[in-house]
């Protein structure tokens, strides 16, 4: 089976280098027809590449000197594989410039610092990969960028993946989920823009006729199977369950899955599947992908936020459209008190604002399963859901009339679905009739496929409120208050006692699909002939969860205090003139103030 | 209790499709005729895989050339009858919007028949089983029926367990007018089928009882917080360190 991934991806290699060849035998072919002309044209072309030349150098002159200084230290760092530098680079540098002199521009092409990097071809991928990176992000890229970015990544994995061996290369792991993570919303991105036919230009229909394999949904799980087969993850993963030593664990994986920059490439491409795969709307599938990966926050790939929030929210997304709703709110729930644990160390994450977003995308989600499969959760967490959809929330809570605020939710908080497949540009005629008759867009259909789910249930809540109030009661009489007719009635029951069961990971099954079907609801009834009977289990008061989160805090207020140094009274200016002016002896002073602290620490103890 | 595992990996699952189901082997297009011939052995042998017919739906949705309105309907048939899990549904996901059939020869039965699919599918969900049968016996589903039900082998008896299912969680007994009409089973056949579950008819009164299950037994409880000790782990921790 391994052989076969690997010809997979190697065939679609052989297809990209055939294509090259059959360029150059076309341009060769070309200029011996025209020998007679030879001369002149070379001429020309010697010409132009001088003033190519010339007007690159121009270019690079114009470049800040700030920018240029940024670009060879980045380059040093990558070359000396030193991690610490790349990170700062690349996580502070690189943004502080874009903010001072690339806000609304793009970055020097790459064949213009070429020079600056002794034309590294390494580095020129890598340096693309931020140069496309920001035109997504920052401008609207044109059909020149979507195309180049494509074959840049694809330079970037044919280099991870064919060359001799692994890589010499290393890359901290936050830039690794961005590589990954960016290829999948650059095809994401890609394939909402295909699929708009009307506003296309007539070379951009040209060019999108013949754009045979850039960005298919074939080539984009060739390179995330690749990654995942060559770093041998799952097998990696799977001994880490198994609790097997460090030793046999380095037998297993082989020469590429103990490098640090496999391994986590082949990590992410795990979490890239499961989002290509939900995109795509195959919502088994991308659960299944994640076999080997179990969800807990101690697993050492946990340690990129982006990467835990991604999973999390695709999980629990799965779930949803599994109708595992108990499934997803506990995802949900883990993954939202985490990003509340983590919020302090955020804010300076350059991916605080898109952490944020994505977790009030699953407060949306959350809002949507706890309408649908009412318990009694993390009360942390219901009050700040309550506290951003409350409205939607009550009005979902009522069945049939809250399918509007389904709706709005859904469409608010669900992935940016795609279609696998282009519209018909090689054919002006089908593409003709595709204009006249759209097919409906992809969030639509899930959409439609979800609020069926919803309104089968939608009798439900209130049957509930109903039943609530007796302990038994006869389907007639509920039948006369509800208005309803006595038998429509009895088959809503049965929907309602199939809406409080549901399929759950009860046992830490393995594999996120497993799972054994629970009661979800604290209200229960069963049908004896025509009397209906209720049974209500009720929850006493949870005290404790209380007490241990508001002692921690009462520890985290303690050790927060006794920490601080004592508060100094306020100096004058000519002292604070002293004080810089006598600099070294300054020691005396800080050590005398810690043993006060001490001091003042223990008092509080005793007392 | 009904498992989640035997849905993802049923019994009858063989190595050859297990290996496609759970391997890339699954996105090789010269591989549909297999898990093919296996959706025809399920109509055949009432088997059913959910994962495996996915699978195939995921082979059309990249290769739109393989698409064949025939498997895709007895998928859908199939699937029907898998409620309460969700087969249907995520079925239907995998159908990606086509433009009209392309040959005019051969027309494309789906788009007739989806709606009528998906009707029986939302009644069944809601558990309208005697309009169920109504809809499934109308003029609406007769190409239904004449062309694919008839060839998948204990179709309606599926429907009758999905109904089964439904039943035995909310009832503790039902009259026998009742059950009939959700099985579509008049009385004589009813008995039979009654008798073959092992549930008991009072003759006198024409009710039959259930035997108990876990859905169907309801009890009032009062569930009381329990404490984990690794809850409090980091109050303890604390103690020792302070």
């Amino acid at each position: 089976m391994a052989q076969q991934r690997k010809a997979l991806w190697e065939a679609d290699l052989d297809e990209e280098l055939h294509d090259v060849d059959l360029n150059i035998a076309i341009g060769n072919y070309g200029q011996n027809g025209l020998y007679d002309d030879a001369q002149p044209r070379i001429d020309e072309s010697t010409l132009l590449a001088v003033q190519h030349q010339v007007a690159q150098q121009a270019a690079l002159a114009q470049i800040p000197d700030a920018v240029k200084r940024f670009i060879v230290h980045f380059h040093q760092a990558v070359l000396d594989n030193n991690l610490s530098e790349i990170t700062v680079a690349y996580e502070s540098g690189w943004n502080r410039l874009t903010e001072k002199f690339y806000a609304k521009t793009e970055w020097p092409e790459a064949e213009i610092i070429a020079p600056l990097v002794n034309d590294d071809q390494i580095f020129l991928i890598l340096y693309r990969e931020l140069y496309y990176r920001h035109v997504y992000s920052r401008i609207q890229p044109d059909i020149d960028d979507r195309f180049h970015s494509y074959e840049n990544s694809c330079e970037l994995f044919n280099y991870l993946l064919n060359s001799d061996g692994p890589v010499p290369l290393e890359l901290p792991e936050q830039w690794l989920w961005d590589i990954i993570d960016e290829f999948i919303y650059q095809f994401q991105s890609f394939c909402v823009w295909r699929s708009k036919v009307k506003p296309k230009t007539d070379e951009e229909l040209m060019l999108l006729a013949d754009a045979g394999q850039a960005w298919s949904s074939y080539s984009v799980l060739n390179v995330l199977y690749s990654l995942i087969q060559k770093s041998k993850i799952n097998e990696h993963l799977t001994a880490l369950q198994e609790g097997k030593s460090a030793d046999e664990i380095v037998e297993i994986v082989g020469e590429y899955g103990t490098k640090p920059l496999y391994r986590m490439l082949g990590y992410f491409s795990l979490i890239g599947l499961l989002r290509v795969h939900s995109l795509l709307g195959d919502f088994t599938l991308a659960l299944k992908v994640m076999e080997s990966v179990e969800l807990n926050q101690k697993s050492p790939f946990t340690r990129v936020t982006a990467c835990h929030v991604t999973t999390y929210y695709y999980v629990g997304f799965c779930y949803i459209m599994l109708r595992r709703y108990p499934d997803a709110i506990r995802t949900f729930v883990s993954i939202l008190n985490f990003i509340l644990r983590m919020r302090q160390y955020h804010t300076r994450s350059y991916q605080y604002d898109q952490i944020n977003k994505t977790a009030d995308r699953m407060y949306a989600l959350f809002a949507v399963c706890n309408a649908l499969s009412p318990s009694r959760v993390d009360d942390n967490i219901s009050n700040t859901m309550k506290e951003k959809y409350g409205e939607q929330f009550t009005k979902m809570s009522r069945g049939e009339e809250g399918i509007p605020a389904f709706e709005e939710l859904f469409l608010y908080a669900c992935p940016k679905f795609i279609s696998a497949n282009p519209p018909p540009y090689e054919d002006a005629e089908l593409l003709q009739a595709h204009i006249e008759e759209s097919p409906v867009e992809p969030a639509q259909r899930h959409l439609s496929l979800f609020l069926s789910d919803v309104r089968a249930q939608a009798p439900v809540p209130t049957l509930r409120s109903f039943l609530k109030l007796y302990t038994s009661l006869d389907a007639k009489k509920l039948s006369n208050f509800l208005d309803a007719d006595e038998e429509e009635m009895v088959q809503q029951l049965m929907v309602m006692k199939q809406a409080s069961r549901s399929i759950s990971r009860v046992e830490n099954e393995k594999g996120l699909l497993g799972g054994q079907m629970i009661s979800t609801s604290d209200l229960d009834f069963v049908i004896d002939e025509n009397m209906v009977h209720i049974a209500e289990s009720t929850v006493g008061r949870r005290y404790a969860g209380w007490f241990i989160r508001n002692t921690e805090h009462a520890q985290r207020v303690y050790d927060t205090v006794h920490n601080s140094p004592l508060p100094i009274p306020p100096k004058s200016a000519s002292q604070v003139k002293a004080d810089a002016a006598a600099a070294p002896p300054s020691a005396a002073p800080v050590s005398q103030r810690t043993g006060q602290r001490v001091a003042w620490g223990g008092n509080v103890k005793a007392a | 209790m009904v498992s989640a595992s035997t849905w993802a990996t049923p019994s009858t699952r063989t190595e050859l499709i297990e290996n496609l189901v759970s391997g890339v082997d699954r996105y090789n297009p010269s591989n549909v005729g297999i898990l093919e011939d296996y959706l025809y052995h399920q109509i055949r042998s009432e088997e059913y895989d959910c994962l495996a017919n996915l699978a195939i739906l995921k082979l059309y949705q990249f290769n739109p050339d393989l698409y064949n309105p025939d498997v895709v309907i007895n998928i859908l048939i199939k699937a029907l009858t898998s409620l309460p899990f969700p087969d249907f549904n995520l079925c239907i996901s995998l159908l990606d919007e086509r433009s009209a059939s392309t040959n005019p020869d051969e027309p494309d039965p789906l788009p007739l028949l989806l709606p009528v699919l998906t009707s029986l599918h939302n009644l069944l969900q809601q558990c309208r089983f005697p309009a169920f049968w109504t809809l499934y016996r109308s003029e609406k589903a007769e190409s239904l029926r004449d062309n694919y039900t008839v060839e998948c082998v204990g179709f309606e008896d599926s429907v009758r367990e999905v109904v089964i299912r439904g039943v035995k969680a909310a009832f503790k007994s039902i009259r026998m007018e009742r059950l009939g009409n959700y099985l579509n089973l008049s009385d004589e056949d009813l008995n039979g089928y009654v008798a073959k579950l092992g549930w008991s008819i009072e003759a006198s009164t024409g009710v039959v009882s259930i035997p108990p299950n876990p859905d169907n037994q309801i009890e009032s409880t009062v569930v009381q917080e329990q404490i984990e000790l690794p809850q409090l782990v980091k109050v303890i921790t604390h103690t020792q360190s302070a």
